[in-house]
C-alpha cells in the first residue's frame, strides 16, 4: 500500500495508472486486430488475456489507491489524469481526461474484473472460429471503449467512449456477418443507440450553452444555472394570429428537465429501456461471450452509470427523475412479461436483462443513486453467470444440433443437471440470486430498490423553488404558489405505483428465471436420443453452426452437399429423434469463470446489507458522489419507523421470490408444463401476442421507420422530378423552346428577312413623322411657380393656354417656346384643380393638342415641399 | 553519432509508427511495406512537429523567415509544370507521370513549410504585384488560419487523386497530367488569391480542367454531366462578376481609385437593399459550388460520371471552393446581409442538407450517388457552421471542411476500387465482399465511422463543434436551438444510410459468384489510402493540432464581422461609404479597443493604399487657388 501511494505522489492531479489502465486493452486491440493472423491462436488469446488482467490489477490498485486517500480525507476524491487538450471552444477547452472516483472504481473493478473472466470463457467458447483473432480484437477494443466510458472526465470523453461500446457492440453482433440476420441485427443495435445519442448531443450542447461547461466537477458546481426558463413554443420568433388559441399560448419549459429528458433518451439507447429496448433482444445474435460481456455486465449498464453520475442534474428536476423512474419500473413490467412465454434460453436472459435494468433505473429515478449501482454490480454478476450458463449449454446443444434456433430452444433441452453439475450449480446459484432468495446478491440490491422506492421523495431545490415563483402565471396567490411547488414534489401514489409494479415485475422475474431453469436443467433431456459411446459419423463434430456456415464458402459442391445434409438433419430433429451423445460438460476455461461469477452472484450482496443490520459498506462508499443530491432527498419515515417499512419491503421481495418460484415449480416441474400450454390454448391470441414481444417491432415498422422510409422514397423522387427537374430540366427545356422559337426567324429567306426590315423601318419612319407631346411639370424651387416642359424637338413650334382663359396666349401663333410658367394667379387654389393646355407642331405640320390638370392638395398652407412634390397630373 | 542517436530518442513516436506500419501488411510485398512505414511516420511526425504547446513555444520567432514567393511558387509551379506538359512526349506515359507526381509531391513538400511560421491573426507570405494598373487589378496572394489548411488539403489530396488515376486510367495520359496539373494550380489560387478579379480568374479556369476530366474519361453519361456541371457553375459565376462589378465600381466612386482587392472591397459599406443583392450575387455562385439545397442536384450527376481520381478532387477540394469563398467574401464583404439572411440560410442547410440530402442518400442504389448525396448532408452542417457564425460553429465548420476532403475522398476512392473490379456501383450487385476482400472491407468500415461521426474519427469533432457552436448563436436567435437539435438528428440518418449501404455491400451471404473471386486492395490502392485513413484518427484525436493555427485567424474574422454589422446597422439606407477603423471601433475604448484596432491593423496587411477622398471640399478649393 504505502508502495503504491509513494509511485503516485499527488494522485489527484497527475496519475498514470489510468493511462495503463487504458492502455493496455487499446494494445492488445491493436496487435490482435493487425497482427492477429499471424500471431496464431495462441499469441492472441495470451494478448488478449493479459492486457485484461493487466488493467484489472490497475484497476484493484487504484480501488485500493482510492479506498486509501479516501480513508484520509473523508471527501469526494478524484484521481485525475490529464493527456492531451482535445479541442478549444468559446467558453471551455474540452480536455482529453481522465479520473477515477468512488462511482467509477465501482465500475472499473466491474468492466476488468467481469471482462477478464468472459474473456477467459471466450477463449473456450470461441477456440474453433476462424476468426478468432478478430473477435478478440473487438473484444479488447469493447473493454478499452468502456474504460473511456467510466473514466472519461467530461461528458464528451464519456461520450468518446458512449460510442465506442456501441461500435463495438454493432461489430459483434455481427461477428458472424455471413448471416444477414446477424448483420442487420448489429445495424439495428447501432441505430438505435445512435437515437439515444441524440439525445446525448442535444443534452450536451444545452449543458455548454447554459452552464458553459462539460466536465463533471465543473458541472456539479454549477449545475444550478440550468434552472432557467427554455421556450419550447413558439419555435423562433411570432405566430400567426389565426391559429387556435391553445397553440397561441407560449410553452416553456426549465433547462434541467429537457437536459434530463435528453440525457435519459441517450440512456434510453444505450441500457435498451422503453421504447429504445428493442435492438437488444435481437442483439443476441452475436457469440454468447458477447452477450454477458455487453449486452448484460457492462455497455447496458452504461445509462444507468450516467444518470447516476449526473445525479446534480436529474435531481434539479422531479419531472426528468420521475420519467427516469416511471420509465424503468415500466420496462422492468413489460420486459417481464415477454420473459415468460420465450422459448429461446437467450431471448429469455435478454428480456430479463431489460427488466432488470428497469430495475436500476427505478432505483436512480427515485434518488437511490447507490441502491442502482448496487443492483447494476450484482446484476453484472448473475446475469453474466447465467449468460454464460447458456453458452455452455448451447455449446452441449451444439453437438448434435447445428441450427442457432434450435440449439438455443429449451424445448430441445431438459435434464442437463446430472450431465452439467458445474453449469448447472452457476445456473441455480444465478438464478436465485436474480429472484431475489433471501441473502442472495440480488436479494439485497433489489429489494433496497424497491424500498427506496417506497420511502424516498423529491424535494424542489430552493433555487427550482424560485424559478417556478418567476414563472408562474401573474396572480397567483401565495397559496396556489405553495400549490404550484408541492406540486413538483414527486407525489406519493407515483411512489407507491412504483413499488407495485416492481413488485409484481419481481414476481414474474422468479417465476420466468425458474421456468428457465425448470426447463433446461430437470425432466427428460429432449434434445436427442442419448445414446452413451456414439461417435457421429456424418460430418464431425461441428460445435458450431457458424462454423459450419464458414465451410459453405470454401466451394460451391461442398457448399452443396452440405446445405442438403443439413436440410435433411432439421427434418430429422423435428419428425423423430435422432441419435447423440451423452451431453457433455464446457471445458474448464468455460466452467471455472461461472463458478467464479456464481459465488459472487451468491455473496456479494453482503458488502451492502443495510437491511439486515450490517453495515451498507457500498452504500457508504459511493455517498461522497452523492452528496449534494442527497441534501434534496427526503424520506416519508425516519429512524425505527423506517426500519419497519424496509422490513415491510423485505417481506414483500421474498413474498415475490415464493410466488414466483412456486408457480413456476408447479407448472413446469409438478405439473410438467401442462398448465401453461392450457393458459396458451385459452386465450391463444394473447399467448401469440406475447410471444411475438407484443410485436413492438412491427408497430415501429409500420409507424415509424414506415414513416421515414416513405419519406425518403418521396425526397428522393422531389429531388429526382422536381429539384432537378425545376432548375435543370424546366430551365434547359425553357432555353430550347427559346431557341426553337427564335430558330423560325433565322430561316435563312431573303424575302423574310427584307419584309421584316420593311417593316422596322416604316415604323421608325412613323416615329418621326408624328410629333409628341407629353408634358412634364416641374415646380420652380425659387418662385414657387408651376413650370410645364413640352418635348424639344427638330422643328417643333408650340402654342400654350396657361391662363386659364381658353383660348391661345400669344393669339393663335405658335412659337419655339418649349417652356411656359404658370403664374401663381393662374395657379389652381388649394383643393382646386385646373387645365392647361399646349399644342405641338412638327415639321410636316402635324399637330397634337395635351392636356395637363394641375391639382393642388386642400390642406397646404405654404410648405415648399409639398408643393415640391406636387407635380400634377396628366390627363 | 550521438546526435543521430539523441534525434532517434526525439522522434521514437515517428519512428515506433513507421516500424508498426511497415509491419501491417500481411503478404510480404516490400514495397508496401516500405510506403506504409513511411506514410505513418511522416505522419506522426507531422503531428509531433504541429503539436500545439510547441507552436506556442515557438510563437517568438519572427514571420521574417517567410519567403515572399512561396505562395507564387505553389500556384506557379503545377502552371508551369501544365505548361511544360504540352511540349512533352505523348508516347511516354511514364515519363508524364513520374513529372506529374514529382511536381505534386514537391508542391506538396513546399506547401509544408507553411505551418513553420506561427498563423496567429492576418496574412502571411503576402505577395503583392501589379498586374493590370490601369484597373487596380494586382496579383495579391497571402494565407491566413483560414485557408492555411484548404491549402495543404488541396496539396495532399491532388498526389493521391493523381496516384489513383494512374493505376485506372490508361488512355490519354498526357491529357489527363495536364488536366490534374491545371486543376491543381487553380485551385490554389482560389484559396489563396485575395484579389477578387485573380481570384475569378482562378475560380473559372478550375471549371476547365473538372470539365475535361469528366467529359473524357467519364462513364456513359459523361458529356452531359459534363456540361451540366460547367453551366451550373458558370450560371452562378456570372451573378458573381455583375456583383463583383458593382462593387468594383461603388469603390472607385468613393475613393476615386480603382481596385479589385479583396481588403479595398472590404471597407465599402453599400446601403441595406444594395447590399443584399450583391450578396446574393456572391452567395449563388458560391452555394451552386457547395452545393446547398435547390443547387445540388449537377453534383451526384457529375460524381457519377467522373472517373475517381476526378470525383475525389471534386469532392474533397472542389467543394470547399464554394464553402470557403462563401465564408471568405461572402462573410467577409458582406457581414451584414449574410447575417441578415443567416437565420433563413441555416434552415436551407438544415432542411435541405443534413436531413434531406441524408434521406436522398438512403434511396439510392448506386454507390457513387449515395456518396455524393451523403456529401451534400455533410456540407449542410459545413454551412450551418458558417450561417451560425460564431467562433465554435466557424472553426468546427472549417474542420469539417478538411473531414469531409478526408473520408469522403477515401470513400470515392474506395468506391473506384470496387468499380475497377466489377465495372458496377450498383449495391445491389454486392453482397458478403467481408469474405473475400477483408482489408477492403475494414478500411471500408472505418471510413464509414468516419463519415458518420464516431467520436474518435476526424467527422465527429467537426459535427459536434459545429453543433455546439450553432445551439447558442445569437445570428440565429430563437432558431439557434431548433437548427441545432435538428443537426444533431442528422446523425441517426447518416447512420442509417451507411450503415445500410455497408450491411448491403460487406454483410450477409456472398450470392452474386462474379463477386468470388474478387482480388483485395493492391499496393497502390494501399498506399492511396493509409494516408488517409491514418489522417481520419489524427483528426480525430488531435484536432488541436489543426485548430489552433485557424482560431486565432477566425475569432479576429468573426470580429470584424461582428463590427462591420454595427456600422452598416447604423448606415442603413444611407449612402454607400467607407468603413475606417474609428467608424468600427466606435463604441470600445481602452485597451480592448488598442487590441482591436491591432487585429485589425493585421488584417489588413497587404491592402492596397487608400488615396485620400478627392471629393471634399478642402481640395476642391485648393485645385481652385492653384488655377488663379
Amino acid at each position: 500500500m504505502e508502495f503504491l501511494s509513494s509511485l503516485f505522489p499527488s494522485p489527484e492531479s497527475s496519475f498514470p495508472l489510468l493511462a495503463v489502465i487504458l492502455g493496455l486493452p487499446a494494445l492488445g486491440a491493436l496487435f490482435n486486430g493487425v497482427f492477429g493472423k499471424r500471431l496464431g491462436n495462441d499469441g492472441v488469446r495470451l494478448m488478449a488475456l493479459a492486457t485484461v488482467f493487466g488493467s484489472f490489477l490497475g484497476a484493484v490498485a487504484t480501488f485500493l489507491l482510492l479506498h486509501h486517500a479516501g480513508a484520509a480525507h473523508e471527501h469526494h476524491v478524484r484521481f485525475v489524469w490529464n493527456a492531451w487538450r482535445w479541442l478549444a471552444l468559446d467558453t471551455t477547452n474540452i480536455e482529453v481526461t481522465f479520473s477515477v472516483d468512488n462511482l467509477s472504481s465501482v465500475m472499473l473493478l466491474v468492466v476488468t474484473g467481469v471482462g477478464f473472466l468472459i474473456h477467459v470463457y471466450a477463449t473456450g467458447y470461441m477456440k474453433e472460429d476462424p476468426s478468432f483473432h478478430r473477435f478478440f480484437a473487438y473484444m479488447n477494443l469493447f473493454i478499452f471503449a468502456m474504460l473511456i466510458l467510466v473514466l472519461g472526465d467530461s461528458l464528451p470523453i464519456m461520450f468518446v467512449g458512449w460510442e465506442g461500446v456501441g461500435l463495438c457492440s454493432y461489430l459483434l453482433i455481427g461477428f458472424w456477418f455471413e448471416d444477414s440476420k446477424n448483420a442487420a441485427a448489429g445495424s439495428k443495435a447501432f441505430i438505435a443507440n445512435r437515437i439515444g445519442d441524440f439525445g446525448l448531443l442535444v443534452a450536451m450542447a444545452m449543458i455548454l450553452h447554459h452552464v458553459g461547461t462539460l466536465s463533471w466537477h465543473g458541472m456539479d458546481a454549477q449545475a444550478g444555472q440550468l434552472l432557467t426558463n427554455v421556450q419550447l413554443w413558439p419555435i423562433g420568433g411570432g405566430l400567426p394570429s389565426w391559429m387556435p388559441a391553445f397553440l397561441l399560448k407560449p410553452r416553456t419549459v426549465d433547462a434541467a428537465t429537457l437536459v434530463g429528458l435528453m440525457l435519459m433518451l441517450g440512456c434510453a439507447g444505450k441500457s435498451a429501456q422503453i421504447p429504445l429496448y428493442v435492438w437488444l433482444p435481437d442483439a443476441m445474435a452475436g457469440p454468447t461471450p458477447v452477450s454477458a460481456l455487453i449486452h448484460a455486465a457492462t455497455m447496458v449498464t452504461a445509462g444507468v452509470y450516467l444518470v447516476a453520475r449526473m445525479n446534480f442534474v436529474f435531481m434539479l428536476s422531479p419531472t426528468a427523475m420521475m420519467v427516469v423512474a416511471g420509465v424503468g419500473a415500466l420496462t422492468a413490467l413489460f420486459a417481464a412479461t415477454i420473459g415468460l412465454v420465450q422459448n429461446d434460453i437467450k431471448k429469455v436472459l435478454a428480456y430479463s436483462t431489460v427488466s432488470q435494468l428497469g430495475f436500476m433505473f427505478m432505483g436512480v429515478g427515485v434518488g437511490a443513486f447507490a441502491s442502482g449501482i448496487f443492483h447494476l454490480v450484482t446484476h453484472a454478476f448473475f446475469k453474466a453467470a447465467l449468460f454464460l450458463c447458456a453458452g455452455c449449454v448451447i455449446h452441449a446443444m451444439h453437438a448434435r444440433v447445428h441450427d442457432t434456433d434450435a440449439s438455443q430452444d429449451m424445448r430441445n433441452m431438459g435434464g442437463l443437471r446430472k450431465h452439467m453439475p458445474r453449469t448447472f450449480f452457476a445456473y441455480t446459484a444465478a438464478t436465485l440470486a436474480i429472484a431475489g432468495f433471501p441473502l442472495t446478491a440480488g436479494f439485497f440490491s433489489k429489494d433496497e430498490i424497491l424500498f427506496r422506492g417506497l420511502v424516498n421523495r423529491i424535494e424542489p431545490s430552493a433555487a427550482l423553488k424560485q424559478l417556478v415563483g418567476r414563472s408562474a402565471p401573474k396572480g397567483l396567490n401565495h397559496e396556489q404558489l405553495q400549490g404550484l411547488i408541492s406540486s413538483l414534489t414527486t407525489p406519493s401514489w407515483f411512489h407507491k405505483a412504483v413499488f407495485i409494479i416492481g413488485l409484481v415485475a419481481a414476481v414474474l422475474t422468479a417465476f420466468y428465471m425458474f421456468r428457465s431453469w425448470f426447463l433446461t436443467f430437470f425432466g427428460d433431456f429432449r434434445g436427442w436420443r442419448i445414446v452413451p459411446g456414439w461417435k457421429d459419423t456424418g460430418h464431425g463434430h461441428d460445435e458450431h453452426e457458424h462454423e459450419h456456415e464458414h465451410e459453405h464458402g470454401h466451394g460451391h459442391e461442398h457448399e452443396h452437399e452440405h446445405g442438403h445434409e443439413h436440410e435433411h438433419g432439421h427434418e430429422q430433429e423435428t419428425k423423430h429423434k435422432k441419435d447423440g451423445p451423452v451431453p457433455h460438460e464446457a471445458p474448464d476455461s468455460m466452467t471455472w469463470p461461472v463458478v467464479i461469477l456464481a459465488v459472487l452472484a451468491l455473496f456479494a450482496g453482503f458488502v451492502n446489507a443495510g437491511s439486515i443490520h450490517l453495515t451498507p459498506w457500498f452504500e457508504h462508499w459511493l455517498s461522497p458522489v452523492f452528496e449534494g443530491s442527497a441534501k434534496m432527498l427526503a424520506t416519508v419515515q425516519t429512524g425505527e419507523a423506517l426500519h419497519k417499512v424496509e422490513y415491510g419491503a423485505m417481506a414483500g421481495g421474498t413474498l415475490a421470490f415464493l410466488i414466483g418460484a412456486g408457480a413456476a415449480w408447479w407448472v413446469y416441474r409438478a405439473k410438467g408444463g401442462e398448465p401453461a400450454r392450457r393458459a396458451a390454448d385459452a386465450a391463444p391470441g394473447l399467448h401469440r401476442l406475447v410471444l411475438d414481444k407484443w410485436r413492438i417491432d412491427e408497430l415501429y415498422e409500420a409507424t415509424v421507420i414506415g414513416f421515414l422510409d416513405s419519406l425518403a422514397d418521396t425526397s428522393a423522387w422531389v429531388d429526382k422530378w422536381i429539384v432537378d427537374g425545376i432548375i435543370a430540366k424546366l430551365t434547359s427545356a425553357l432555353v430550347a423552346l427559346a431557341g426553337s422559337v427564335l430558330r423560325l426567324v433565322q430561316n435563312g429567306k431573303v424575302q423574310a428577312y427584307g419584309a421584316v426590315m420593311v417593316a422596322g423601318l416604316a415604323s421608325v419612319g412613323a416615329f418621326f413623322v408624328l410629333p409628341h407631346g407629353k408634358v412634364v411639370v416641374n415646380v420652380d424651387p425659387k418662385s414657387g411657380n408651376y413650370v410645364l416642359h413640352a418635348p424639344p424637338g427638330i422643328g417643333y413650334h408650340y402654342r400654350w393656354d396657361v391662363d386659364g382663359d381658353d383660348k391661345w396666349d400669344g393669339g393663335d401663333s405658335w412659337t419655339l417656346r418649349a417652356v411656359s410658367d404658370v403664374r401663381p394667379a393662374n395657379a389652381p387654389g388649394p383643393g382646386e384643380s385646373r387645365t392647361y393646355r399646349v399644342e405641338v407642331r412638327n415639321a410636316f405640320g402635324l399637330t397634337k393638342l395635351e392636356l395637363v390638370t394641375l391639382t393642388r392638395p386642400k390642406v397646404d398652407k405654404s410648405s415648399p415641399e409639398r408643393a415640391m412634390n406636387d407635380k400634377g397630373v396628366a390627363p | 553519432m550521438n546526435a543521430t542517436l539523441g534525434a532517434m530518442i526525439d522522434l521514437w513516436p515517428a519512428i515506433l509508427a513507421g516500424a508498426v506500419g511497415a509491419l501491417v501488411p500481411r503478404k510480404p510485398s516490400t514495397w508496401q511495406r516500405a510506403g506504409i512505414g513511411v506514410i505513418a511516420a511522416l505522419l506522426v511526425l507531422f503531428v509531433m512537429k504541429l503539436w500545439p504547446d510547441a507552436a506556442v513555444a515557438a510563437a517568438p520567432s519572427a514571420p521574417s523567415g517567410e519567403w515572399p514567393h512561396l505562395l507564387t511558387f505553389l500556384i506557379g509551379l503545377p502552371l508551369a509544370g501544365a505548361i511544360l506538359m504540352l511540349f512533352m512526349p505523348r508516347q511516354s506515359p511514364g515519363l508524364l507521370r513520374a513529372m506529374t507526381m514529382g511536381i505534386l509531391l514537391v508542391d506538396l513538400v513546399a506547401s509544408l513549410w507553411l505551418l513553420t511560421v506561427p498563423m496567429g491573426v492576418g496574412w502571411h507570405f503576402v505577395s503583392v504585384h501589379d498586374w493590370i494598373p490601369a484597373l487596380g487589378i494586382r496579383w495579391h496572394v497571402a494565407v491566413d488560419g483560414m485557408s492555411l489548411w484548404l491549402v495543404l488539403l488541396t496539396t495532399f489530396i491532388t498526389p493521391i487523386a493523381a496516384y489513383v488515376s494512374f493505376g485506372s486510367i490508361g488512355t490519354r495520359i498526357k491529357d489527363l497530367c495536364f488536366s490534374l496539373l491545371l486543376l491543381q494550380a487553380a485551385m490554389l489560387g482560389v484559396f489563396l488569391s485575395l484579389d477578387m478579379f485573380l481570384f475569378y480568374v482562378f475560380w473559372e479556369l478550375a471549371l476547365v480542367p473538372m470539365y475535361v476530366m469528366i467529359g473524357v474519361w467519364g462513364s456513359a453519361d459523361k458529356i452531359k454531366a459534363a456540361l451540366k456541371f460547367f453551366l451550373y457553375t458558370m450560371g452562378g459565376s456570372v451573378l458573381l462578376l455583375a456583383a463583383l462589378l458593382y462593387l468594383v465600381h461603388t469603390y472607385s466612386k468613393l475613393t476615386g481609385t480603382m481596385s479589385f482587392d479583396y481588403l479595398a472591397l472590404n471597407k465599402v459599406l453599400l446601403p441595406k437593399h444594395v447590399q443584399m443583392m450583391c450578396f446574393w450575387g456572391f452567395a449563388i455562385a458560391f452555394f451552386v459550388k457547395v452545393p446547398l439545397f435547390p443547387l445540388h442536384t449537377w453534383l451526384p450527376d457529375a460524381h457519377v460520371q467522373a472517373p475517381t481520381g476526378g470525383s475525389i478532387i471534386l469532392a474533397a477540394i472542389l467543394l470547399k471552393m464554394g464553402t470557403y469563398a462563401y465564408m471568405r467574401f461572402g462573410m467577409g464583404l458582406f457581414p451584414f446581409a449574410a447575417g441578415l439572411q443567416s437565420a433563413t440560410l441555416a434552415g436551407v442547410a438544415v432542411f435541405g442538407g443534413i436531413l434531406y440530402g441524408a434521406l436522398c442518400s438512403w434511396k439510392q442504389d448506386d454507390l457513387k450517388r449515395l456518396v455524393a448525396y451523403s456529401s451534400v448532408a455533410h456540407l449542410g452542417y459545413v454551412m450551418l457552421g458558417l450561417f451560425a457564425g460564431t467562433q465554435a460553429s466557424m472553426q468546427g465548420s472549417l474542420l469539417q471542411q478538411i473531414n469531409h476532403g478526408v473520408s469522403t475522398g477515401a470513400l470515392f476512392l474506395l468506391v473506384g476500387v470496387i468499380y475497377d473490379r466489377r465495372h458496377t456501383r450498383t449495391i445491389t450487385e454486392f453482397g458478403g465482399l467481408a469474405k473475400v476482400m477483408p482489408v477492403y472491407t475494414v478500411v471500408f468500415v472505418i471510413i464509414t465511422m468516419a463519415s458518420i461521426g464516431v467520436p474518435g474519427t476526424n467527422g465527429f469533432v467537426g459535427e459536434f463543434m459545429v453543433i455546439m457552436g450553432t445551439y447558442g448563436s445569437l445570428r440565429l436567435g430563437k432558431f439557434g436551438g431548433v437548427d441545432a437539435v435538428l443537426a444533431a438528428a442528422g446523425v441517426i440518418l447518416a447512420a442509417i444510410y451507411m450503415l445500410s449501404v455497408v450491411q448491403r455491400v460487406f454483410f450477409g451471404p456472398l450470392k452474386n459468384p462474379k463477386n468470388r473471386d474478387l482480388p483485395d486492395l493492391n499496393v497502390r490502392e494501399t498506399l492511396a489510402l493509409a494516408p488517409l485513413v491514418i489522417m481520419v484518427f489524427v483528426i480525430g484525436l488531435f484536432p488541436s493540432v489543426l485548430l489552433s493555427r485557424s482560431a486565432a485567424a477566425v475569432s479576429a474574422f468573426e470580429m470584424r464581422n461582428r463590427l462591420v454589422w454595427m456600422s452598416a446597422q447604423e448606415l442603413g439606407e444611407g449612402e454607400p461609404k467607407l468603413v475606417t477603423q474609428d467608424m468600427l471601433l466606435e463604441g470600445a475604448s481602452g485597451s480592448a479597443r488598442e487590441g482591436m484596432a491591432n487585429t485589425l491593423d493585421e488584417m489588413d496587411r497587404g491592402a492596397p493604399v487608400i488615396p485620400p477622398p478627392p471629393a471634399a471640399d478642402k481640395p476642391a478649393a485648393d485645385k481652385k487657388e492653384a488655377s488663379k
